[in-house]
C-alpha cells in the first residue's frame, strides 16, 4: 500500500487562523517573512519600502484568510498577495525614489557562482562587491515592475516557471516572453559586468 | 540572445541573494507586526474588511482573463439596461408633458385665449409616431404645410 501524501502543515495553520488562532498566523508570518522579504526588498531596492510593505502584505492576508478556500497553496496565496501589492506600490512611487540597498553578507565570497564570476580576467574581479550590488539594483530598477518580478521570483529566487504562472495568474508562456525581454534588457546594462 | 549571455545575466542576478538585512531584522519583525495590527484594528473600518474578504473568495485562482473577462460582461450588461430604460422612459415623459390632464390654473387660462380664435383642423391623435413628425407652422388657422406650393 502506498504511503499517505504528506500534509501540509500551512493548511492546518491557515485552519487555526480561521479559527480565530492569531498564534497560528504568526507562525505564518516567521515561516514566510524572510522568503517574501526577498521578494519584496529585490523588487523596490529600498529596504525600509520592503518592511512597510511586507507589514502590510501579512495584514492584508490576515484581514482575509477568512475568505481563503485553499483552492490554491497558501504559499502561492501570499505570493500573490505580496506580488501585486508591490507592483500597486511601484506604479504609485514612480520616479521618485533612493536606494536603500541592505548589506551585502560576507559568505559570498564562498559561494561558487561567485568564484566562478570572479575567476581570472573577469570585470566582476575589478569591481568591488558594492559597486557590483549598486549596478545589479539599478539595472533591476530599469526593467517594469511587471518584468522585475519575474526576474525576480525566477532568477533571484530560483522559482519554476509554473509556480511563477500561477502566482502572476499568467500563462507560462508569457513568464518565459518576459523573461526573454528582461534578459535582453539587463544584459545592455550589465555588460561590463559579464564574462569576456 | 546567446544561451551563454543568458546565463551569465542569470549567475549575475543570483548574487543578490546575498543582499541581506541585518541578523536581528527576522527576530523584531514579528513584534512590531503585531503592534502595528493591533494599532490598525482600531483604525480600519467594518467595510474594508469585508471588501478584502470578498477579494479573497472571488479572486483566490481566479485568472485574470476571467476577471477582465467578467468585468466587461457586467459592464455591457449596465449599459445595455441603462440604455433600454432611457428609450423607453424619454416618449413617455414628452406625451406627459403634451397632454397634461387636470383644469390650468387661472392666470393660464386667461392668458391662452387666442386659442378660440384658432381653429385647429382635425388632427389625428397624438401618437409616439406623430411626435416625431415634421412640426407643422399654423398661419390663418391654416396649417402652412397643408397649402399646396403653386397658391403662394
Amino acid at each position: 500500500m502506498a504511503d499517505a501524501a504528506p500534509i501540509n502543515p500551512d493548511i492546518e495553520l491557515v485552519a487555526r487562523t480561521q479559527d480565530g488562532d492569531a498564534r497560528a498566523f504568526d507562525e505564518l508570518v516567521v515561516k514566510y517573512s524572510p522568503r517574501l522579504y526577498g521578494l519584496v526588498y529585490n523588487m523596490t531596492s529600498n529596504h525600509e519600502d520592503a518592511n512597510d510593505l511586507l507589514q502590510d502584505v501579512f495584514a492584508k492576508a490576515f484581514r482575509s484568510i477568512k475568505g481563503f478556500r485553499g483552492k490554491s497553496s497558501f504559499y502561492t496565496w501570499i505570493h500573490s498577495i505580496a506580488v501585486n501589492m508591490t507592483i500597486n506600490f511601484l506604479k504609485k512611487r514612480g520616479r521618485r525614489f533612493q536606494m536603500s540597498l541592505d548589506d551585502v553578507d560576507l559568505n559570498i565570497q564562498n559561494d561558487k557562482e561567485f568564484i566562478e564570476l570572479t575567476a581570472s580576467s573577469s570585470p566582476v574581479r575589478e569591481a568591488d562587491l558594492g559597486e557590483l550590488q549598486q549596478k545589479l539594483n539599478e539595472s533591476m530598477l530599469k526593467l517594469s515592475p511587471e518584468h522585475r518580478a519575474v526576474v525576480t521570483m525566477f532568477d533571484i529566487q530560483g522559482m519554476p516557471h509554473a509556480e511563477i504562472s500561477k502566482i502572476l495568474g499568467i500563462s507560462e508562456g508569457t513568464v518565459r516572453s518576459r523573461l526573454f525581454y528582461a534578459h535582453r534588457q539587463l544584459q545592455a546594462y550589465l555588460e561590463e559586468f559579464r564574462k569576456k | 540572445m546567446k544561451q551563454e549571455d543568458n546565463d551569465d545575466i542569470s549567475k549575475l542576478l543570483r548574487l543578490k541573494r546575498f543582499e541581506q538585512p541585518p541578523p536581528e531584522y527576522f527576530e523584531n519583525f514579528l513584534q512590531e507586526f503585531q503592534h502595528r495590527q493591533r494599532a490598525q484594528m482600531l483604525r480600519d473600518p467594518a467595510w474594508r474588511i469585508a471588501i478584502d474578504r470578498l477579494w479573497a473568495f472571488f479572486g483566490e485562482q481566479m485568472p485574470a482573463r476571467i476577471g477582465y473577462g467578467l468585468a466587461s460582461t457586467a459592464v455591457l450588461v449596465a449599459a445595455a439596461i441603462t440604455s433600454f430604460h432611457i428609450l423607453e422612459v424619454q416618449p413617455v415623459a414628452e406625451v406627459a408633458t403634451t397632454a397634461a390632464p387636470g383644469p390650468a390654473p387661472a392666470a393660464q387660462t386667461a392668458s391662452l385665449d387666442f386659442d378660440s380664435q384658432v381653429q385647429l383642423p382635425n388632427l389625428p391623435a397624438m401618437t409616439h409616431t406623430a411626435s416625431f413628425s415634421q412640426p407643422r407652422y399654423v398661419m390663418d388657422a391654416r396649417p402652412v404645410s397643408y397649402e399646396l406650393p403653386s397658391s403662394f
